[in-house]
Order: C-alpha cells, then structure tokens, then sequence
C-alpha cells in the first residue's frame, strides 16, 4: 500500500511518515498543496492523508483541483473541528476527516478502513480459500497455521487479495508497494513471488504472462 | 405583580381621575339643579304670599309705624277663635289647592285661617323678628313663614315630592351616565394604554429573545420617528456591538484552540509513533528534540496569549523611564542582523535621536517584531529602512520593507489576534500570528498608534507614533 502525506509541520509529518513506515506502508510525503497536488497526480496512491492548513495551496484547494482527475481515498487532517469545517471538507471529496491533535492508533485504523472500503471489502478478515489473512494484525494464516511472511511479501499478498481477481500489472505493483525512497530493482518482484509461492503453495498467484499477476 | 405593571398603573391612575372628575361635574350639576329647583318653589311661594298679603294685610300699610296706627285689617275675616278663612273661596281654590299650595294665617290672638288643604298640624316658629320672611323646610314640605307688622304670620307651603320625585330621577340618571362615561372612559384609556405600550411589549419580547441567544435577530423599527423607535434603534445597536463582541471573542478562542493543535499533535504523534517500539538512541534523541520544539511553540504561545490578556485588563504595567527610542532601534537592528544576513537582507538605519519616556523594553519588542516580520515578509536580497525622528512633539518610527506587499484584503485586518495574511502557519518560524497584536496593545499602551501602508509590489512601511506627552502618570 502507497501513501502520500501532504503536510506542512515537519515534526508531524516526520512522526506520521515513522509510524506509517513502521506498518509496512510505502509513504511519500510533500509539505506543501502544490506538491502534494503533483504527486497525488502522477501516483496512484492507495490513500492521501491530507493537512487543511498549508502555506501556497491549501488542503480545500488542492482536494478540489484533484478530485477533477482522481478518486483516490483522501483522509483530511485539520485543526479546525468546527462542524462546518467538517461538512465543506466531506462536501469537497474527502472520504474521512480527523481532527488534531488525534490518536495515532485511530488514524491508522481509520486509514486501514479508507484502504479496505475502497476495495469494497468491508471486513479486516479476508478468505481466499484455506488462505486467511487478519489485515488489522498483518497476519496470515494457511489452515488455521500461521505464515510468517516478510513486510513486502505480506503487502505484496494484501494487495492481490485486495484486488482478487483482477490482474494487477507489475507497474501497479510497483507503484503501490514501494515509494519514491526505493530503488528497487525490477526483479525483486519476481523473488518475492516466488518466496510468497513457496510458503504458501503454488497455485495461489498465477501468472498472467506479458500482463501480471492475479488471485483467483 | 400586577401594580408594578405600567398599563395597569397607567389604568389606575386614568379610572382614578376619570372618576373624580365625572363624579365633580356629576355632583355639581346636581346640585345646581336642586338649588334652581328649590329657587323657583321659593319663587312661586313668595309669589303666593304676594298674593295672600293684601287679604291679610291692607295694601299699603308698609310702614311700621303706619301699621301701628292701623286697625287690624279686615280683609281676612277670621272665623272663631281659632280660626279664620279667606272671604273667598274661589281666590283660595284658584290660587292654592288647585295649584297644590296651601296657607295658614294666624293672628296674634290666635286665631287662625286656613286653606282646607293645609296640614292640620304645622308649628309656627317661635321667631324673635316682628316681621320678615323665613324659609323652612320641613319634612318633604317647603314653607315661607311671614309675620306681617301687626302680629299676624301667615305661612305658605307647597309639598316638595314631585321636586324631590324629579330630583331623584335626575340622580339617578347622572349615575347612570357616570358610570357609563367612567366605563367608556376607561375602556378607551385602556385600549390607548395597551396601543401605546404594545411597541415596549414587542421591543421588550424582541430583546428576551435575543438576549436568549440569538444575538442576529434584530428588533423591529419602522416606527423611527417615535421616541420607542429610537431606543428600538439604540438596543439594536447594542445588540450589534454585542453580537461582534461575541463573534470576535469566539473567534479568539478557537483561534488560539487552533494554534495548540499542532504543537499538540506533534507531541502526541512523535511519543505514539516512538513508543511502538525498540527505538535506537538517535530516534528517541529526535521525538525528545520534536516535542521540545513543539512544547516550546506552545510556551511561546501562552506567553503572548498573556501577555495580551494583561493589556486588555489593564493590568500590564508600563516601567517608564527616559530613554532614546535611536538605542533601542540600534539594538533590535544588531539582534536581527543575522537573521536578516542569512536571507541576504540589508538593514538601512536612519536613526536621529528620540529621548522620550516609555518602557524601553516594551518598545524595543515592538521594534524586534516589525523587523522580523520585515525580514521574513520580504523576498531574499531585499531592503529594509528603519527611522527614527520627530515631528511636533511626536517620536515616529517607521520600518519600511521593498517585500511582495499586503493586498488591500488583508491590510485592514493585520493587527487582529491571530490574523495572518496568508492562511497557513508558517510554523517553522515559530510564529504565532499575536506579534502584531501585541505591538498595537504596548504602542497603544503609550498612547500612540501604529498603522500600516502597503502596495502590493512595492513594500509596506509601518509607522509607529509615540506622543511626546508619555509622562509617567503618577
């Protein structure tokens, strides 16, 4: 899963980025609207936590401007909790809204929820089969064993299964579990599948030659 | 309850007076009326007696001492002893019992005459005079008593029932109509009284309601002209100022809510985010050196929210004493050349000396903030002028900039608690959006003024003007 973090207070924005990071999320950060404009843009980000008050374009404004291209989930972060502020921010497009100073715990799991509706998923327990994955503990289990897996493979399993069905194209996997900090390179996808194969059997993740990869 | 209310007090007094002067004008016409009543019985009595005295009396005899010379008179023939009639009774039924009048003559001797429809049992008074006309009433009868000179009184009477009968009916129907006027009166005092008070009701219910709490309803004045539309349009103006006051003091507050929230999340966001787990020294070392920052942020604030707290209360209290205003320019100028250096900023001094009596630390904190926010309001490489000088018993500061200017949006509003002309914080800088504020409350304090002039594009120059009259005030 890919985050983008547009926020202006740099303690903030290092603490938030530390604690998404902590949970295996790929997280970009921009400290202005603009930026954060350019980014949320040009990325398919799985969730954007958006700050209201910022200096050049604020949260409203770039919301705005980028709901006309996309409908990434946006979580809005503000220090306003006036009910008023609340309605324009749900009006403009933001799917959820905390107020500061909020609990860590809270937004993460406000923010898992955002990921998790998107994908019409409403449960944080998903089945595929004798697969079984607790997405609020990032665990999974085969049979009712558990599998250890690494952040990567987990979120490399996460996302196929949020998507079960569709064949999601390298790219999209690319773009959505690693941020701009990696330098991955293009074949470390391929060890994690194969590693992903081996704990868990080979015919979970088929291979959708020349297009990429897909549960059933 | 009742008393304390002014329309009842207002009917009170209205039936009160209402009822005086009816029952005056009541009363005295009555009592005109039985006066002119009883007048004009004792007009037709005398009229009678006039009549009677010539067969009593002979016609003429006038003069006591004629009278006395005189044989008593033979007209009226006296019947017995006791008793006497006129000699003719067509005179008597005609004149007197036709009419309802009656008469009794005596003579000195006793003996007496008599129309035969007079009361059998009339006393004469005992008077002293020898001669002269009484009037009496007596009972439901009115009488007039003459004494003729030679000793005879003749009384003449008629009955009062059918004056008093009239009378009575006449009281009777000024009552009826007293009470209708008092009634009326009333009633039209009343409807007057609610008429004129109902617009107090309306502005008085108008004002519950909006004491109550919604202080933008307005109360209603289209009657202007009126003394009620008047004070309708004082209270709505109260109200006005009311209502800005509350907006102003609720914006303050969720201003300075705002301002904490940040400071607040970073504490509560970088010791959550920490404590997850194992963390290495260097990243405790970096939380401990984030929530510092933003514990800091917050003292700076609550200082400045103080401080302002204290100008407005009174309770701040200048330390005055003679000072160069030139210094403490200097000062400032040297505390924030470095930070002026580091965005290529040049600082132009042009500082004549201004000795004066003021708190010298007070200003120079009003100088500090117009600098820095010189220096962090202009683009790099800028220019900066700062002057001191003196016009007309006046010190004027000015700090001038060549920065991207403030729209004319803005420019009204800059000195207000935590306005700032661009929305967002610019938190970095620790800035609390109260540094203005505060340099208009310690200028002010002094009995000056500060003002701003900017266009966009060129600069903005802040002039601050201290009276030369800031004199220690004990």
């Amino acid at each position: 899963m890919r985050i983008l973090i547009v926020e202006d207070e740099p303690d903030l924005l290092k603490a938030l980025t530390r604690a998404l990071r902590d949970e295996d999320y790929a997280v970009d950060t921009a400290t202005n609207g603009a930026d954060g404009l350019f980014n949320a843009e040009s990325t398919d980000y799985d969730a954007i936590i958006l700050d209201v008050m910022m200096p050049q374009m604020n949260g409203w404004e770039m919301l705005e401007r980028l709901r006309k291209k996309k409908k990434t989930p946006v979580l809005m972060l503000t220090a306003r909790d006036q009910s008023r502020d609340r309605v324009k921010g749900l009006d403009t497009g933001a799917d959820d809204y905390v107020v500061k100073p909020f609990d860590l715990p809270e937004l993460l799991a406000r923010l898992r929820a955002l990921i998790r509706r998107t994908s019409g998923q409403t449960s944080s327990d998903l089945e595929i089969g004798k697969l079984k994955l607790d997405l609020r503990a990032r665990k999974v289990s085969l049979d009712g064993d558990p599998v250890d897996l690494t952040a990567r493979e987990y979120r490399l399993l996460e996302y196929l299964a949020l998507h079960r069905g569709e064949v999601v194209s390298r790219t999209d996997l690319y773009e959505h579990l690693f941020d701009e900090n990696d330098t991955t390179l293009s074949n470390l996808l391929e060890v994690h599948i194969s590693n992903l194969r081996k704990k868990l059997g080979g015919d979970f993740i088929t291979t959708r030659r020349g297009h990429g990869y897909s549960i059933e | 309850m009742i008393l304390k209310s002014i329309k009842w007090r207002l009917q009170a007094w209205h039936g009160f007076l209402l009822i005086c002067l009816v029952s005056g004008l009541m009363i005295g016409f009555y009592t005109y009326q039985q006066r002119a009543r009883l007048q004009a019985v004792d007009n037709e009595l005398r009229e009678k007696l006039t009549l009677l005295l010539p067969r009593v009396a002979p016609p003429g005899g006038r003069g006591d001492g004629e009278r006395r010379r005189r044989p008593p008179p033979d007209e009226l023939r006296f019947d017995g002893p006791a008793d006497f009639s006129p000699r003719e009774r067509n005179f008597e039924s005609g004149a007197f019992e036709a009419t309802g009048f009656y008469y009794i003559a005596r003579s000195q001797e006793g003996r007496r005459s008599s129309s035969t429809n007079a009361p059998q049992d009339i006393p004469f008074p005992e008077f002293k005079a020898r001669q002269g006309t009484t009037l009496r009433t007596r009972g439901e009868f009115r009488e007039l008593i003459h004494a003729v000179p030679t000793g005879t009184r003749v009384l003449v009477g008629t009955s009062l029932a059918t004056a008093l009968a009239e009378l009575h009916q006449l009281a009777a129907t000024l009552t009826v109509i007293g009470l209708g006027i008092v009634v009326t009166g009333s009633a039209v005092g009343w409807w007057l009284a609610v008429r004129a008070l109902r617009p107090i009701n309306e502005i008085s219910n108008a004002a519950v309601k909006i004491a109550a709490g919604d202080l933008s309803k307005r109360i209603n004045t289209s009657e202007t002209e009126s003394e009620l539309g008047q004070l309708a349009t004082v209270l709505n103006s109260t109200f006005a100022r009311l209502e800005t006051a509350f907006a102003q003091q609720q914006q303050f507050t969720s201003d300075a809510a705002h301002e904490l929230r940040t400071p607040v999340s970073v504490i509560v966001t970088q010791t959550q985010s920490t404590l997850t787990r194992e963390r290495t020294p260097q990243e405790y070392r970096e939380t401990l050196e984030a929530c510092q920052r933003a514990a800091q942020r917050m003292r700076r604030l609550i200082e400045s929210l103080l401080e302002l707290a204290r100008f407005d209360t009174g309770q701040e209290t200048l330390r005055r004493a003679p000072f160069d205003l030139a210094n403490t320019a200097r000062d400032s100028v040297e505390l924030l050349r470095p930070l002026a250096r580091l965005r290529e900023i040049a600082i132009h001094g042009e500082l004549s000396p201004c000795e004066m009596l003021g708190d010298s630390e007070r200003l120079g904190q009003v100088v500090t903030n117009l600098l820095s926010n010189a220096i962090n309001h202009n683009k790099e490489g800028g220019e900066i002028r700062i002057s001191t000088r003196w016009e007309t018993r006046t010190a004027v500061l000015t700090v001038s900039d060549n920065g991207p200017g403030i729209t004319p949006e803005h420019l009204p509003r800059i000195f207000e608690r935590f306005y700032r002309a661009d929305a967002a914080r610019t938190s970095t800088q620790g800035r609390s959006g109260l540094g203005l504020a505060i340099s208009k409350a310690i200028v002010e304090a002094h009995g000056g003024s500060i003002d701003v002039q900017s266009r966009v594009g060129i600069g903005s120059t802040f002039t601050v003007r201290l009276p030369l009259a800031t004199r220690p005030e004990s």
